[in-house]
């Protein structure tokens, strides 16, 4: 089957309840974050009201010590957040892919050198080489997607890999090599729209391993202080004095947090699914 | 399986390969930084003053060994390691080595416990999940753990710090044991130290637990449509004999891998939540040394950390052999 024969509306289908709750979340956390994009009134950043109060119809999710909106923040932290998921994801994906593609077909050295870089990246833990990687490099947003997409390619890498020496002696690709194409063409035509639904599914869980790692990293002053991301949030929330004798948390600490475990649970939810449709069909 | 089924010398030529680049990765991360040691210790970020004249810097650097060639420091940096020598801290001013062995019982302590509990709890669920397949109880388990499963731990540590240690008061709020207190025997001073842990330990079992089962559940249900579980059915032994005494039994090889290969994931997680309960372990010296900017003890720490999951993974490889002979060739 072609995956363009599909409609949305069949595709949707498709998706076990589990996957549907998981749409439904990221749908809600995508339109609070479009709302805070567009709205344009800033109020994640400049107080609308007392300091520390408790959620009311005028602040859904109450305010913070500087009496700022928690749920403008939250909207805020869902961009910056999920930035940095995707735009990671992304970049892992496609140079994963990249490298994969290339270790797979032209195998020999280069596949050698690939596979041991794999190898060795994926026996070193990597939250704590995330940390000294992090600390070396500075905490701004850019360099934390790229310690994240360092880290992250050898999954992709190793899928695409296993993908094209699989596709590799394919009589459509062996039929395609005879009338003359080359690699370029090849991967155009072929390879690339061969590998891209199992890329997909590692690139979905890449996004919650980064979101993660990000809230990680922020939890641990790593994070970019100028992007409020939910770590970021969170961090901030810890480090208030008295947090842990008030009832401050209940609205401060609760909101971050929740938000990020909706956003894992909801990304798990979808790629379990993504998996299960991909494998289907193959 | 295909990675498991190489021989076992290849195995350890792998494992001494990532030993090798996580060397290099240590040695020459900071010396590709831009900026000098000196600029470093002595500047605040972004200001620049005039500390060093440049006799004293020939001086220390010829101190430090930092004027000769590259490939002679790395050498020094080696033999030093061999010896057990990570070098000083640059904040605390002691030696790295004996500030991590100070604080990695503690570490080990939480990881092992809940990697005990995860385990047994996980795989024990997931037996009783898959015999009971697609019932009430079993439809239950599978969602509640599979949300679990999706939940990074600092994330749950940091709820569990809030509902059972700051509002139900039941558990402390942090540190390793109570500070300034005098015990009147080994007794309430275990007490005390369990009573820190139980939440640390809490988190990290309840985040692994689910992976366990799931694992757990699935390789049991591959194991009892086997034609032996019939047999035994049918031979007349109970139901508990045969799950405990033949599908158990098949069933654990790939729990019992993973239980070693999620170190490496453990003592991440460990990092965060040790951090969230203030626990003195590696993970919260990790913390202390980006907060200070201390390099010298971070590389040390990740270096240790390392070598430990390494090692872990080493034995999951052999253990795995023993255990499944169908792998072993």
């Amino acid at each position: 089957m072609n995956t363009r024969t599909f409609h949305t509306c069949a595709f949707l289908e498709k998706f076990s309840t589990y996957g549907k709750i998981g749409i439904a979340i990221i749908i809600i956390l995508i339109c609070l974050a479009g709302y805070s994009l567009f709205a344009g009134n800033d109020m994640h950043m400049i107080p609308s009201g007392e300091s520390l109060e408790r959620p009311s119809i005028a602040h859904w999710l109450g305010t913070d010590d500087l009496g700022i909106d928690i749920l403008a923040q939250i909207g805020h932290g869902a961009t910056v957040s999920m930035s940095v998921g995707f735009a990671s994801a992304i970049l892992a994906g496609v140079g994963g892919s990249v490298i994969g593609i290339f270790a797979g077909y032209f195998g020999g050295t280069a596949d050698k050198i690939v596979t041991a870089l794999c190898d060795i990246m994926s026996a070193i833990p990597q939250l704590p080489l995330m940390i000294v990687l992090g600390a070396f490099f500075g905490s701004s947003t850019a360099n934390i997607i790229m310690v994240i997409a360092m880290i992250s390619w050898v999954g992709p890498a190793r899928t695409a890999r296993a993908k094209v020496l699989s596709m590799r002696n394919e009589t459509f690709i062996v039929a395609a090599h005879s009338y003359g194409a080359g690699f370029a063409h090849l991967a155009y035509r072929h390879l690339i729209p061969g590998i891209m639904p199992i890329m997909l599914v590692s690139v979905i869980r890449i996004v919650s391993h980064a979101i993660v790692a990000e809230a990680g990293l922020s939890f641990l002053g790593l994070g970019d202080p100028l992007s409020k991301s939910w770590g970021v949030i969170l961090n901030r929330s810890l480090n208030f004095p008295g947090i842990y004798f008030t009832d401050f948390w209940k609205w401060w600490i609760l909101s971050p947090l929740v938000a990020l475990m909706l956003l894992v649970v909801a990304i798990a939810f979808i790629g379990r699914d993504v998996e299960r449709i991909v494998d289907t069909k193959r | 399986m295909t990675r498991r089924s190489r021989d076992s010398r290849a195995q350890g030529g792998r494992y001494l390969l990532v030993l090798v680049v996580m060397l290099a990765i240590n040695f020459f991360l900071p010396r590709l930084m831009p900026g000098d040691p000196f600029l470093y210790l002595s500047v605040e970020d972004g200001t620049v003053s005039v500390v060093f004249s440049q006799q004293q810097i020939d001086h220390y650097k010829a101190y430090y060994g930092l004027d000769k060639p590259l490939h002679v420091q790395f050498g020094g940096y080696l033999l030093g390691l061999l010896r057990g020598d990570l070098g000083y801290s640059i904040y605390y001013n002691t030696s790295v080595t004996e500030m991590i062995f100070t604080r990695l019982p503690w570490t080990l302590f939480i990881v092992i416990s809940s990697l005990v509990v995860s385990s047994v709890v996980g795989t024990a669920l997931g037996a009783i999940s898959a015999w009971h397949r697609d019932g009430m109880l079993d439809r239950i388990l599978y969602a509640v753990m599979i949300v679990l499963s999706e939940i990074p731990s600092f994330l749950l540590g940091v709820l569990f710090l809030f509902i059972f240690a700051a509002q139900l008061k039941w558990f402390p709020l942090s540190g390793g044991r109570t500070v300034f207190a005098t015990y009147g025997s080994v007794g309430t001073a275990l007490g005390d130290i369990l009573h820190h842990a139980t939440l640390p330990v809490a988190t990290l079992a309840v985040s692994r637990v689910g992976g366990f089962y799931l694992l757990s559940r699935n390789s049991m249900l591959t194991v009892i449509t086997k034609d032996y579980i019939r047999t035994a059915r049918a031979k007349g032994i109970g139901r508990r004999a045969v799950i405990i005494r033949h599908a158990l039994k098949n069933a654990l090889p790939p729990v019992v891998a993973r239980i070693f290969m999620s170190l490496g994931g453990l003592f991440g997680g460990a990092v965060l939540v040790e951090n969230v309960f203030a626990y003195p372990g590696v993970g919260r010296l990790m913390r202390e040394a980006v907060g200070n900017r201390d390099y010298v003890l971070l590389q040390g720490i990740f270096l240790t950390i390392t070598v430990m999951v390494l090692l872990m993974n080493w034995l999951a490889d052999i253990v795995y052999r023993k255990l499944d002979p169908r792998v072993a060739r």
